[in-house]
């Protein structure tokens, strides 16, 4: 079996090589120029370069998979990685199964689980799909101690123009490394709340995250902390949800968590239902609680 | 000068309403209402915003089931001026929508074609690509902003780590962001009215050949084990216990 990967976020690169490993050989087509990305095992790494029209991108790979004798391509889900796979599965006219965050291999066929009805529901299908995105969080980042070579390869131009690229703030924080994570949501109230929240990431020696809302909406923190299905996917040792009412959303960005706290003033708070210990109230008043017995 | 726009728009069961059946473990729709996709909403804003400024016509089409004209009839109290909707719709499957929505727009006068990026049910973020290979149309995606002047048409696409500003000449296909715009919550006036315009439904034809098939559809497990305090001291002590040993 061998797989084209793309994908132009260094984390889910990383995670779909460390779960193809054993399962068949892989290159890797990616905009990152991380040379941590050889340790995976990857044949070859291709590191594409130019504009990142996603045209371009796509054309390129549905090229080098007709020529390069791949069985199964598998593309990060990422802002880019989602429009390169669905031009790739129109211009070759082939199905895509979408999102998936578990994918088993059978002679002829694959079995891939993804979330239906907003994360209500696990889909699990069987098809002859060769073509798939998946979420970040896919599997754990196991390094080994190989050399992969790199290889660049130009973007072909397409009728779309880019302008400009300008790079976003830089990322302040990796909370897929945290051990603890304390997160709060719209039930914090207000921006000045974060203060009286950080004694508690402290003293847990914790990262701060966000739902949706508060990240997005209400900007109360930066993008890169916020938690939930549109943001990033974590799997600490211990989650702690503060006024985060637990939408559906939200929790499949934290549902790999290992213990899950949740403080929430409404006792019948969905996120509750995914708490291994809740604790009904105001959070101001139980935030120095918990850090004075820490 | 005015713009033609088609604006392709979405029904989903609220999503919030979904209960989980107990014995099968499988989550319950039937008997759940429909409401208008977010990012429809969004959609339709964006193009509404080019037709006050500049004219034209918005024609809405809905890929979905009967229940669809509610939702239409929102989007025309938005500032739709024409709605078709598409019956036929079952399983998610984004090669599919992508068909039946562009062999309907292919009969459509437009400039602009706009759609969701990334709906809130399936989420699969497939349908935009899938529908401006179809029409071999360019493809401006994830729009967090959008600008038109004569034939051109620029937008501004956020990625997880750089804003692109891209530009392509119209016709073109473009998808949005919950960030491009607030969606507008019409007057009671338009509301009123748009419940007495006229919907053109018909029954999608497209069948395509799909290899996957369904083993199981579940509502996610949770072994959570729901220890719930609503006494705060102890179950701040509690707490406290759990995160050192968190910590080691």
């Amino acid at each position: 079996m061998k797989f084209l990967i793309f994908s132009d976020i260094e984390d889910s690169a990383k995670q779909v090589m460390s779960f193809l490993k054993g399962k068949g050989d892989f290159v890797l087509y990616t905009t990152e120029k991380g040379e941590s990305l050889t340790k995976y095992g990857a044949q070859k790494i291709v590191l594409l370069t130019g504009k990142p029209d996603v045209k371009g991108i796509s054309s390129l790979l549905s090229d080098e998979f007709s020529s390069g004798g791949y069985d199964l391509v598998m593309i990060a889900s990422t802002v880019l990685g989602r429009d390169i796979a669905s031009l790739f599965s129109g211009q070759k006219s082939i199905e895509v199964i979408p999102e998936i965050f578990d994918i088993k291999f059978n002679s002829g066929t694959v079995t891939t689980k993804r979330y239906g009805l907003g994360g209500k529901a696990v889909i699990e299908e069987e098809s002859k799909s060769k073509l798939f995105t998946f979420l970040s969080g896919l599997s754990d980042d196991v390094p080994g101690d190989g050399s992969s070579p790199i290889e660049t390869k130009n973007i072909p131009e397409g009728v779309v123009k880019i302008l400009a690229i300008e790079q976003k703030k830089a990322k302040e924080v990796n909370l897929e490394k945290a051990n603890i994570i304390v997160a709060v949501g719209r039930g914090l109230g207000k921006i000045e709340g974060i203060q009286q929240i950080e004694p508690l990431v402290k003293a847990v020696r914790g990262e701060l995250a966000g739902s949706r809302p508060v990240c997005l909406d209400y900007h109360w923190l930066s993008e890169d902390r916020q938690v939930g299905y549109s943001g990033r996917t974590v799997k600490p040792k211990a989650y702690v949800a503060l006024g985060i009412s637990g939408q559906i959303q939200h929790i499949a960005g934290m549902r790999g968590s290992k213990v899950v706290v949740a403080v929430n003033k409404d006792k019948n708070a969905p996120i509750f239902q995914e708490a291994d210990y809740g604790i009904v109230g105001d959070l101001y008043q139980i935030v120095p609680k918990i850090v004075s017995y820490l | 000068m005015p713009y033609d726009i088609v604006v392709l728009i979405k029904q989903i069961p609220d999503l919030e309403l979904i209960k989980v059946n107990q014995s099968t473990e499988e989550p319950i729709t039937d008997g759940v209402p429909f409401k208008f996709e977010n990012l429809s909403k969004n959609s339709v804003e964006a193009a509404v915003r080019i037709k006050e400024k500049n004219g034209g016509k918005i024609t809405a089409v809905l890929f979905g089931n009967e229940k669809g004209t509610q939702v239409m009839k929102e989007a025309y109290a938005m500032g739709v001026d024409e709605g078709i909707l598409i019956t036929g719709y079952s399983e998610n499957n984004p090669v599919l929508t992508a068909k039946v929505l562009a062999q309907k727009i292919k009969q459509l006068h437009y400039d602009l074609v706009i759609l969701g990026n990334q709906s809130a049910d399936s989420m699969s973020g497939m349908v935009a690509g899938l529908v401006a290979t179809e029409l071999n149309l360019p493809l401006l995606s994830n729009a967090v902003s959008i600008e038109v002047t004569d034939k051109i048409v620029k937008v501004s696409t956020a990625t997880e780590k750089d804003v692109i500003k891209l530009e392509a000449t119209m016709p073109a296909v473009i998808s949005v962001t919950q960030e491009t715009n607030e969606p507008r919550f019409p007057p009671v006036l338009q509301i009123i009215k748009a419940g007495k315009k006229s919907i053109s439904t018909e029954q999608s034809t497209v069948k395509i050949e799909n290899t996957s098939k369904i083993i199981s559809k579940k509502a996610p497990k949770s072994e959570r084990k729901r220890l719930i305090f609503e006494d705060v001291d102890k179950g701040a002590q509690e707490v406290a216990k759990v995160l050192k040993e968190a910590m080691k």
